[in-house]
């Protein structure tokens, strides 16, 4: 059932000369892969995947399915399901003839529908509540059987809509556990809308960024959080440290030091920012043997069970930097303490610096973009490139959730 | 046009309806003789129309006084926790698909001098005329009764879902509870409370049954004296029932535009 | 504080509590008990409390005044407005809530209208047109009860068709269902309490009718109303008046203990549900 999604330069304009919703957007989505399109409101993430469903007719490019134009096709028939951020189970039906639904529209008798959709609904484990009304449910009980209804239609492609968004955290995490199991057993196509970075990183094989209608980058799941492009999608991503410096030789040089980058990393030499995930940064004793640079706690924050830290390094020459970090749970650490870092070089990256005040997006991922290109001149024409590097750069095997190894928990 | 089937026969009937009422109260529409524009049925109903007007103003505003009145208190009491809530909210439900024919026809049964309150009370010799008697007590029961079970729909459904939680907020801040009538919930049922009244206001105007089956005999509600001429044997008596319906008319949407520009004020209406 | 109001503080509130619920419960019920004792009395004379004499004498008095064709006149009437005005309110609140009509207030105030003009007025002037166009009777009465309907169709339904999700639509297109499909298992499923609660206020004007049929029917259409005013105005004939009125509540009870039981069933009547959510929607059709 399972099929490749492909979309060809897909637009869509607002009205009244506004900048378009979407603008020529590129993307792969292998057989039975999950790619997750990641970016704040009003990036035009919904609009992709409303055009990808048939909701919105595309005022440009093209949506393939096993490489079929499905365009022309209205929603019913491209074998594409949705499931939004709000279960809208039909109130009027209950639980298993909501799941039913599509075999009933299919022509199936109401006998033999609600026959086949039994299984969906034991697969999300709802099989006790079939005659159970939609508002008899929790949020978290609807949200599954509207999967389930999703399932039953047997899609070639799924849609999730923020379809997690709307439940309290530890749903949530149930909910991404259920995805896992239903991936593993019909092996669904899955695109997913969220803005939420984490749920990216937990679902998905691949992330799209988008910002303003355009895609910033897409990469593997595992590898995009420690190779963001751009400082925007860094931003997008969660990412909290930027560090200004220049690169000199495979070596980037700021307040922090010289750090050695790794060696995918192909940034041209010049001025360049590092990147590096605040969950890589590993905190240490001052003294301990392999940190990279010393600093002072100037704050602690709780984030969950573990703790946020901010840490100013000063430099010999006197340039002050602050970085984020953030600790095990068994750590503890007091504002004015003197500690060390450590930043795993598989974990950092460098780009280029962003000018100030422009938003201009970066096209292409770092790893297939042209390493000698000159970094200013070419954010300048960017737009004119809007190809280079939007293919997906892990079409293999999926590797989700292996970039916790890289966030060094 | 998806609003054609609803506004075209809206606009056709009151249109036409209107205009021809106009036109044959002017006489230029009678039955008999030759068209000629001329005030002189308005003239001629003069002091008719004019008692008619004070008794159906009347009339109005008592049963729309006593409807709101009535109609705010039961919806208070059905909106809060109150005990027999349920039972009261079945009946203040009861009047609601009684048709006003059959309510005044029972109010005759209960309020005329050999109606039930009269037996009840045993001395019929000094029970006052309320049906067909010089005061409208009828009338304005029969209407009171139908329009305060609308008034209390109109006001409990506006308020069921926001009343309690306001009051709760109003509370937390140390209101009492005059301060939280007052503050909270008098602001927030003033506009459906104005509402309601004023279509009952309007409604009672211009129905004929209740106001013919028990209203008084002399002088005559408009609705009751504009049909009486309009089934006179005496054909040139028709421009004056025309005249009178006009003048209804005119006092039913005056008394609209007053309400919606009182209501435009209030800010929480809509 | 979650009750809000609270008799006992003071001497004496809880007396008096009950006493304005009870006055209350009094005067919604009461005026109907004359209509219970006359429609089973027999012989009831004046100074007695109750009836001397119980029967069914009103029954067949009201029978043989011609009540069983009456009825069945107003129910059609009713039936016939109802099915003219729920449609042509539904096409005229959907283009409303959603935006689809030019000067969108002005005919909202125009579709409102007849609830601020007074039938009479309008009926008397639109009297003579109809005559000199010819137009029968029925037809012309059911002209003006389905105007005089539509400002409350319109109402229900533009609210109900504001609160209305097209989101349901698009999640069924997407399981497969096409336009017509969507149609017919979801959009009229979803609006089939507002359109019942319409359909019924509909009813309700041509049910109880008196003055319209009575000025374009000349007295020739014999509706239910026209049978109970007749009764009512004459002397004496107060068992029949009792017996026709209290007939003239089933229709309409009828429907909403239907409308009440259909909701119970479509939401929630089966598997194990909760009290409340099985009250909800029979609240809602009730206060409809």
């Amino acid at each position: 059932m399972t099929a490749a999604l492909a979309v060809r330069n897909l637009g869509r304009d607002h009205g009244g000369g506004q900048a378009p919703a979407l603008d020529g957007l590129n993307l792969d989505v292998p057989a039975g892969s999950c790619l997750a399109l990641v970016g704040p409101s009003g990036s035009g993430k919904t609009t992709a995947l409303r055009l990808v469903a048939g909701l919105e007719v595309p005022d440009r490019g093209d949506v393939l399915l096993d490489g079929r134009s499905v365009v022309a096709l209205p929603p019913e028939r491209r074998g594409v399901s949705m499931v939004f951020q709000r279960p809208l189970l039909f109130p009027h039906l209950d639980v298993l003839d909501n799941v039913a639904f599509s075999a009933r529209v299919a022509g199936a008798s109401r006998r033999a529908a609600r026959a086949a959709a039994a299984p969906f609904l034991d697969l999300v484990q709802m099989g006790g509540y079939t005659t159970r009304r939609p508002g008899q449910l929790s949020g978290g009980q609807e949200q599954r059987v509207a999967l389930a209804r999703a399932l039953a239609a047997r899609p070639r492609v799924l849609l999730l809509d923020e379809a997690f968004t709307g439940l309290d955290v530890a749903l949530r995490e149930d909910m991404h556990e259920l995805l896992h199991q239903l991936r593993a057993v019909l092996e669904p196509t899955v695109v997913l809308v969220t803005h939420d970075h984490a749920e990216a990183a937990a679902l998905a094989d691949s992330v799209a960024v988008l910002s303003g209608g355009r895609l910033l980058q897409h990469g593997d799941a595992g590898r995009i959080y420690t190779r963001p492009a751009s400082v925007t999608v860094s931003r997008l991503l969660g990412g909290r440290n930027e560090v200004p410096g220049v690169v000199v030789g495979g070596e980037h040089r700021s307040a922090l030091g010289r750090l050695r980058l790794p060696t995918d990393v192909a940034v041209p030499d010049g001025p360049a920012v590092l990147l590096v995930r605040q969950e890589a940064v590993v905190v240490t004793g001052p003294d301990a043997p392999g940190a990279d640079a010393a600093g002072t706690v100037l704050a602690v924050r709780a984030a969950g069970a573990r703790r946020a830290l901010t840490v100013e390094v000063v430099s010999p020459g006197g340039a002050a930097v602050q970085v984020h970090a953030e600790t095990s749970p068994g750590q503890v650490f007091t504002r004015g303490e003197r500690v060390g870092l450590r930043l795993p070089s598989s974990a950092v990256s460098a780009v280029p610096p962003e000018d100030a005040g422009t938003e201009e997006p970066e096209i292409a991922d770092r790893r297939t973009a042209d390493a000698g290109r000159m970094p200013r001149t070419h954010r300048v024409a960017s737009p004119a490139v809007p190809d280079a590097g939007v293919r997906p750069d892990a079409p293999g095997a999926p590797r989700r959730r292996n970039h916790h190894g890289d966030h060094g928990t | 046009m998806l609003v054609a089937p609803a506004l075209v026969p809206t606009v056709a009937v009151l249109v036409a309806g209107l205009a021809a009422a106009l036109a044959q109260s002017l006489g230029l529409v009678p039955l008999v003789g030759r068209p000629e524009l001329s005030a002189q049925a308005y003239l001629d109903v003069r002091p008719d129309l004019l008692t008619a007007t004070g008794l159906s103003l009347g009339i109005a505003a008592a049963s729309s006084a006593l409807a709101a009145g009535v109609g705010l208190l039961t919806a208070l009491l059905v909106v809060r926790g109150a005990a027999g809530r349920r039972l009261l909210r079945f009946a203040s439900a009861v009047p609601i698909p009684v048709p006003h024919l059959v309510g005044a026809a029972s109010m005759g049964l209960l309020l005329s001098d050999s109606g039930l309150l009269a037996r009840l009370v045993g001395d019929q010799g000094s029970w006052p005329a309320l049906v067909h008697g010089p005061w409208p007590v009828a009338v304005v029961a029969a209407y009171a009764w139908k329009e305060s079970a609308f008034v209390a729909l109109v006001v409990a459904g506006a308020l069921a879902t926001r009343v309690a939680s306001y009051e709760e907020t109003a509370a937390v801040l140390g209101a009492g509870r005059w301060a939280r009538f007052r503050f909270v919930t008098w602001p927030l049922v003033t506009p459906p409370l104005a509402a309601a009244t004023a279509i009952t206001f309007v409604y009672t105007l211009g129905s004929y049954e209740v106001a013919w089956l028990l209203g008084p005999v002399h002088p005559e509600p408009l609705p009751v004296l504009a049909q009486r001429l309009f089934t006179s044997p005496d054909l040139t008596a028709r421009p004056q029932a025309l005249a009178v319906a006009v003048v209804t008319a005119a006092l039913a949407l005056a008394a609209t535009v007053a309400t919606l520009a009182a209501l435009r004020r209030t800010a929480t209406w809509r | 504080m979650t009750g809000g109001r609270r008799a006992g503080g003071q001497p004496g509130g809880r007396a008096g509590a009950v006493l304005v619920r009870g006055s209350l419960l009094l005067w919604f019920l009461l005026p109907l008990v004359p209509l219970v004792l006359w429609a089973a009395a027999e012989r009831w004379s004046a100074p007695a409390v109750l009836p001397q004499r119980w029967g069914t004498a009103g029954w067949s008095a009201a029978a043989e005044a011609g009540a069983a064709p009456a009825f069945a006149r107003s129910l059609l009437l009713g039936a016939a407005v109802a099915a003219i005005a729920t449609p042509a309110g539904a096409l005229a609140a959907r283009a409303l809530a959603h935006g689809l009509v030019h000067r969108s207030r002005l005919v909202s105030a125009l579709l409102l209208a007849p609830v601020a003009l007074p039938p009479f007025a309008v009926v008397m002037g639109l009297n003579v047109l109809l005559l000199r166009a010819r137009v029968p009777a029925l037809v012309g009465v059911v002209a003006v009860l389905v105007v005089a309907a539509l400002p409350y169709t319109t109402y229900v339904l533009r609210v109900a068709y504001a609160g209305y999700d097209t989101s349901y639509e698009e999640e069924a297109r997407l399981l497969g269902a096409t336009p017509r499909a969507v149609w017919w298992r979801v959009r009229l499923p979803l609006l089939a309490p507002a359109l019942a609660g319409a359909a019924f206020l509909a009813f309700l004007v041509g049910w109880s009718d008196y003055i319209v049929t009575v000025l374009i029917g000349g007295g020739r259409l014999v509706t239910y109303p026209l049978l109970i005013a007749s009764a009512a105005s004459g002397v004496g004939n107060e068992a029949v008046v009792a017996v026709l009125s209290l007939t003239s509540l089933l229709p309409p009870l009828a429907l909403l203990l239907l409308a009440g039981a259909s909701g119970l069933r479509g939401r929630g009547g089966r598997g194990r549900p909760s009290p409340a959510a099985a009250a909800a929607p029979a609240r809602e059709v009730v206060v409809r």
